[in-house]
């Protein structure tokens, strides 16, 4: 009997052996082993192994696998892929083996429990073309998981309070950080819904995270810092893109000079009117005063109608009351709509020769000309000597988690949301692995000056909580029409204190 | 007094009044208590409005909120303009809507005539904004003048002019009231019209036929005959007018002086509720004057029955 | 024609006169709109919507005459090499500053523009936009002997109408993405299905439909019995109640969204066409009753009181009396209620989300920032034609007289 116990016993210890042994994978195969060096990024490597740097990601999870298989060759795994220290040994995929984990990779719908026919309610801005490519991006998701989506449009940001005060919508998607403030204590934690934070660089992190919860992740950015032209009409006309303030100043008076118009203004824009000036000044605020005066804006140290602001309005008025420097002069700018001031640059003959815009002003210039070529006839380059890129973002904020929730949030906040996100088109996604997704050439352009900008600055309308953007509006509105600049700065600075009390 | 024609339980008006009492009791009455409640708290509602109050400035303790709606600039600016919306609006509306009924009574393709003044109101807001975007559009640039306005004012020779966007408040204040004026005089014709039929022709007859002229019959026997009417319709616009916003809304926000009473509440709603509810208080105390008034001819029509 | 007769009709021409103009001027702004729906999105740029019966500008031939038909022949076709009448060769060069910059080169070691004062101008750098002006019609003439594809439309088009219709968002037009019968993008189905589309308005206007009439006829229905209680009934508190009335037509819309959508949420009717129903009647009930109790507070008591001789009670006053010689009143309430719903969009987004109704679908046809704005002007009018065939239909209730008989008897 003891026998017999005894061989039992040594049976079933064999036999849970043999799992064990089996999840000790067989090793992976390595094109090469490097030893980190200074200065060394997974892209470089992915550039020089796998002749591709957007292919990084492969190099990231492949090494990740080799380090479990064989923890005492790899003793380190990527936690953060920006960060690999000196001394790592990286162990770097065949261009095979990359390429068919890229594929698998990005195959990956998770529904994290959701069954079919679950509804997740959704509420966002987008509407007409923007909301079809939401659509295009979110497809994959629905098709492999049957969600339903009721999504529900509007701009009103009554309407989110009223929602989020009696039935919260799953999944918001909203311009601004300001839902963060309002209804910290409704909103779950991103990473309790499956997305991963690493996929955001720090400072976006940074901008969704109050109280050391993760509650918003940045879905879609745009750009602003930048002034589109028509590179066909600089050719003819002998113009060099400016490098420098200096240099921009010089080329309006040279504009002027040769009969031109240089700029394209136009601030109206229905319940909104105004939006495109306040964004010119924060520019010139870049270049004038640097990022850090910008936030000290924001959080109120700075006032408003400080003298350093005034300055910006002025340098922006000299342009913008003038017309010979704008398009209708005051009345041109307060009078056009935003769309209507895009298009007078690449009209034929042009009506101006620039217009400070942000990056969607491309996809608005081809959607009218399609006959335009990017690149030979329109372009943008950035604000000659901003200290700083001034962008928008559309956050991705959760009120519920129940597992289609979870399945949206985790997807777009994941490597296949991403690069579908990229790839229809829909601005720039600030998600990590949406890079060497993009298609536009734009967009290329646009996702390199966002990748390489030296610091992100908010909008400061779009952050000081409401009603302060509408002042800046207005404040601005009625110096351009005439108003004194101390009056009108006067009242949005009592606007900023009374939002930032 | 009623006149105590017929018999009547004691429980009767409330069979007829409990329905509609009870849901305005909710959808109305409740809210408008909440308001007020919440007018006396600070922006999230947690406390009450005086810890709002800023130390050196003049503070009204549980009624901050309504020291703001009552002394700030931007509220005294809209105060004036919804006075001067009352002022000029409610007589032209009216007007224009008595007119109208008068005239479109009597020709005798009135239902098309009607049809078209009415055609506004049935127009949502969104469709009027279009509308009346291109009604006031000012090109500045090198193209045509594609908003009829401008394009006879350039025609005739002169310099187009910026209707909503000028630097003179009053013009874009006026092309705010013709909107609106556009908008509403078909309702008042409606009104006016039902109750203008609804006055014997007999009377009427009898009067011409005693050589009564035209404007005679109007004025002496009509006029009076629906004044009742005329009362509810007034109320109704100083009603409206006092509460607009969509027109306002849609194509100033406020703007270049024609910021308005409900606009400014907006703007508040999300993000400092005492305030919103404050201004919403502010509309609700205008109204008692409204009040008092249709009370007293509410008395005095009693009385002739 | 009697003496007697002319001078009625012409006594009458002021009374027509002012009644026509008034209908036209307030007509214009709408059939100014209505003209643009029919138009495209290039013609609307540029031209007014009452230019839409005129030609569209022929460009001026005379600088094409002047610098190019000397070699390049009246037609274009005169130089084998360099055909102007064959799109792919013109097509380059139908803008302005790209034939400028290409009359800039040299063509076989000589000046492209051999007229000497057009050469002299065009390699001019310092009069550049000066250049650019006067090239613009040779350019716009250039298209139009190629095939004239950048001619702008003056022509009518119903594109609005039909993308409105099945809900197209694109960057062309429906008709443009099934012209090979298949859709491009994959989203419609190409033929007359395409008019269920859920993002078209068939669906959303079923919805409307069903959120409208119910909203419309309860309030008249609770009023009705309010109205006379006000009118005709004698209770305590009549008078505060009534200046209350008053009173309670001032609060926002805005002011009762909130307390109502989070007590719907704790008794589950978030999401309910009741729920919606309900909201509506409560918020038309102040005006309604107040409206209709000037009318029955009206009519005269000589009325009442010889049906009370008859030996009825109130409520066949009501019944019999009240409700029939106030049928305009009703009417006009019944347009009020009906257009207010119909146009309404806040509530609908609030407290019926997921079932999307018109003037919901018609906003988000354009992009957020304004785009595809020309869709708005085609689905305005679409929405706009149940309101008017609800006025219509109830104009036969604005009939005079309805008292005449009843006085008499």
């Amino acid at each position: 009997m003891k026998k017999l116990l005894s061989i039992t016993l040594i049976a079933i210890l064999l036999l849970t052996l043999i799992p064990a042994s089996a999840m000790a994978q067989e090793p992976v195969t390595c094109q090469d082993e490097v030893t980190v060096q200074k200065d060394d990024w997974l892209s470089k490597y992915a550039d020089k192994y796998l002749g591709n740097a957007y292919a990084w990601p492969a190099i990231f999870q492949w090494h990740n696998q080799a380090a479990e298989a064989e923890p005492d060759k790899f003793p380190n795994q990527i936690v953060n892929p920006d960060l690999i220290e000196v001394g790592w040994t990286i162990c770097i995929p065949t261009a095979e083996d990359a390429t068919d984990f890229l594929a698998t990779y990005t195959e990956g719908v998770d529904c994290m429990g959701a069954a079919a026919g679950d509804e997740v309610s959704v509420l966002y801005q987008w509407s007409g073309s923007e909301e079809e490519k939401l659509n295009t991006v979110v497809k994959p998701l629905v098709d492999a998981c049957g969600l339903e989506i009721v999504a529900t449009t509007t701009r009103d940001a009554a309407v989110l309070d009223t929602k989020a005060k009696s039935t919260p919508p799953d999944v918001v998607f909203w311009p601004t950080t300001a839902p963060l403030t309002l209804y910290t204590d409704l909103l779950k934690d991103l990473g309790d819904l499956g997305a991963d934070p690493a996929n955001y660089a720090p400072f976006w992190q940074d901008m969704g995270t109050v109280g050391g919860r993760w509650l918003a992740a940045p879905v879609k950015a745009d750009i602003k810092t930048i002034i589109w032209y028509s590179p066909a009409n600089f050719d003819l006309f002998g113009y060099a893109v400016p490098t420098t303030w200096g240099e921009l100043e010089a080329l309006v008076e040279q504009m002027v000079a040769d009969g031109n118009v240089p700029w394209s203004m136009g601030m109206e824009s229905g319940p909104a009117t105004g939006w495109t000036g306040s964004d010119f000044i924060q520019d010139i605020l870049l270049v004038q005063q640097g990022p850090q005066y910008v936030l000290n804006v924001i959080d109120g140290t700075v006032a408003y109608n400080d003298a350093g602001v005034m300055q910006a309005y002025e340098t922006y008025g000299k342009w913008a009351k003038d017309e010979t420097y704008t398009v209708g002069g005051a009345t041109g700018t307060v009078s056009t709509g935003f769309l209507d001031a895009i298009y007078k640059v690449f009209s034929d003959p042009p009506e101006a020769m620039m217009v400070k815009q942000s990056g969607f002003a491309g996809g608005e210039v081809a959607a009218e000309y399609p006959d335009l070529v990017y690149g030979t006839d329109y372009d943008f380059f950035a604000v000659p000597g901003a200290r700083g890129m001034q962008g928008g973002a559309d956050f991705m904020m959760a009120f519920g988690d129940s597992p289609a929730a979870k399945a949206l949030v985790a997807y777009l906040a994941g490597p296949r949301g991403a690069r579908e996100w990229a790839g229809v088109g829909f601005d720039l996604s600030p998600n990590r692995m949406a890079l060497g997704s993009y298609n536009d050439p734009a967009l290329i352009k646009k996702s390199l000056a966002l990748a390489g900008a030296a610091g992100f600055t908010p909008d400061i309308g779009d952050t000081i909580p409401a009603p302060f953007g509408e002042a800046e509006w207005k404040a601005l509105v009625d110096y351009v029409n005439g108003e004194d600049l101390a009056t009108a700065l006067a009242a949005a600075a009592a606007a900023q204190a009374d939002a930032l009390k | 007094m009623v006149p105590k024609i017929m018999k009547q339980g004691a429980l009767t008006p409330w069979l007829y009044l409990s329905a509609a009492l009870l849901i305005m009791l909710l959808f109305i009455v409740y809210p408008t208590i909440r308001t007020v409640t919440l007018s006396l708290r600070d922006k999230a509602g947690a406390q009450p409005a005086t810890v709002d109050c800023v130390a050196g400035e003049p503070c009204w303790g549980v009624l901050e909120n309504y020291r703001y709606a009552l002394t700030n600039p931007e509220m005294l600016q809209a105060l004036r303009n919804n006075a001067l919306w009352i002022l000029l609006m409610v007589p032209g509306t009216v007007g224009a809507g008595l007119l109208f009924a008068v005239l479109t009574d009597r020709v005798r393709y009135e239902r098309l005539a009607k049809t078209i003044i009415f055609l506004p109101m049935a127009i949502s807001f969104v469709g009027a904004g279009v509308i009346w975007r291109f009604v006031y559009f000012l090109e500045t640039g090198e193209g045509a003048q594609i908003g009829v306005l401008n394009a006879i004012i350039a025609g005739l020779g002169g310099q187009p002019v910026a209707w909503l966007t000028n630097s003179n408040w009053m013009v874009n204040n006026v092309s705010l009231w013709i909107v609106g004026t556009w908008l509403w005089a078909g309702f008042c014709m409606t009104i006016l019209s039902a109750a203008l039929k609804a006055v014997p022709t007999e009377i009427l007859e009898a009067s011409r036929v005693d050589g009564a002229s035209e404007w005679q019959v109007f004025w002496r026997i009509m006029f009076p005959l629906i004044l009742p009417t005329v009362t509810v319709v007034t109320t109704t616009m100083i009603i409206n007018i006092l509460k607009v916003f969509d027109i306002v809304f849609v194509m100033t926000n406020g703007l270049n002086g024609t910021e308005v009473i409900a606009n400014r509440m907006f703007k508040f709603i999300v993000t400092n509720q005492g305030r919103s509810m404050a201004i919403a208080g502010l509309l609700i105390v205008l109204t008692i004057p409204i009040m008092i008034f249709n009370v007293r001819r509410f008395r005095e029509q009693e009385e002739i029955r | 024609m009697s003496p007697g007769r002319l001078k009625r009709i012409l006594g009458r021409i002021p009374l027509h006169v002012i009644v026509i103009s008034l209908v036209v001027l307030w007509l214009v702004p709408t059939l100014g709109v209505f003209v643009t729906s029919f138009r495209s999105r290039q013609a609307v740029r540029t031209s007014g919507w009452w230019m839409v019966l005129s030609k569209p500008p022929v460009p001026s031939q005379q600088e094409y005459a002047t610098a190019c038909a000397s070699c390049h022949g009246a037609d274009g076709k005169a130089l084998a090499t360099a055909d102007l009448s064959d799109p792919e060769v013109v097509g380059e060069y139908t803008r302005t500053n790209r034939l400028l910059q290409m009359l800039r080169q040299e063509v076989d070691g000589q000046p492209h523009v051999q007229d000497a004062e057009w050469q002299a101008l065009v390699q001019d750098q310092s009069r550049t936009k000066e250049v650019l002006d006067k090239l613009a019609p040779v350019g716009q003439h250039l298209a139009a002997l190629s095939g004239g594809s950048l001619a702008v439309d003056y022509g009518l088009t119903a594109s609005n109408w039909i993308d409105a219709l099945v809900g197209y968002k694109g960057t062309t037009t429906y008709q443009q993405e099934c012209a090979t019968g298949v859709s491009e993008s994959g989203k419609f189905k190409c033929d007359a299905s395409d008019l269920l589309n859920p993002e078209g308005m068939s669906r959303a206007f079923l919805n409307s439909l069903l959120v409208t009439v119910p909203s419309a006829i309860l309030p008249i229905l609770f009023a009705a019995f309010a109205a006379y209680a006000f009118a005709w009934l004698d209770f305590r508190g009549r008078t505060w109640m009534f200046a209350l009335l008053v009173g309670l037509q001032i609060v926002p819309l805005q002011m009762t969204l909130v307390p109502i959508a989070q007590l719907y949420s704790r008794l589950g009717l978030e999401s309910s066409f009741f729920g919606i129903w309900l909201f509506h009647t409560g918020f038309g009930l102040p005006y309604a009753i107040y409206l209709l109790r000037n009318f029955l507070g009206g009519l005269p008591r000589d009325l009442f009181e010889s049906i009370y001789l008859d030996g009825a009670n109130h409520w066949t006053a009501f019944w019999r009396l009240a409700i029939p010689l106030s049928v305009p009143a009703i009417a006009s309430l019944g347009i009020f209620q009906f257009l207010w719903v119909w146009n309404d969009l806040l509530v609908a987004i609030i407290l019926l989300p997921g079932n999307p109704v018109l003037t919901y679908q018609i906003t988000n046809l354009i992009d957020p920032r304004g785009g595809n704005w020309h869709l708005l002007t085609a689905a305005a009018f679409l929405s706009m034609i149940v309101p008017m065939l609800v006025f219509l239909a109830f104009q036969r209730y604005f009939v005079r007289g309805l008292l005449a008989g009843a006085v008499k008897g």
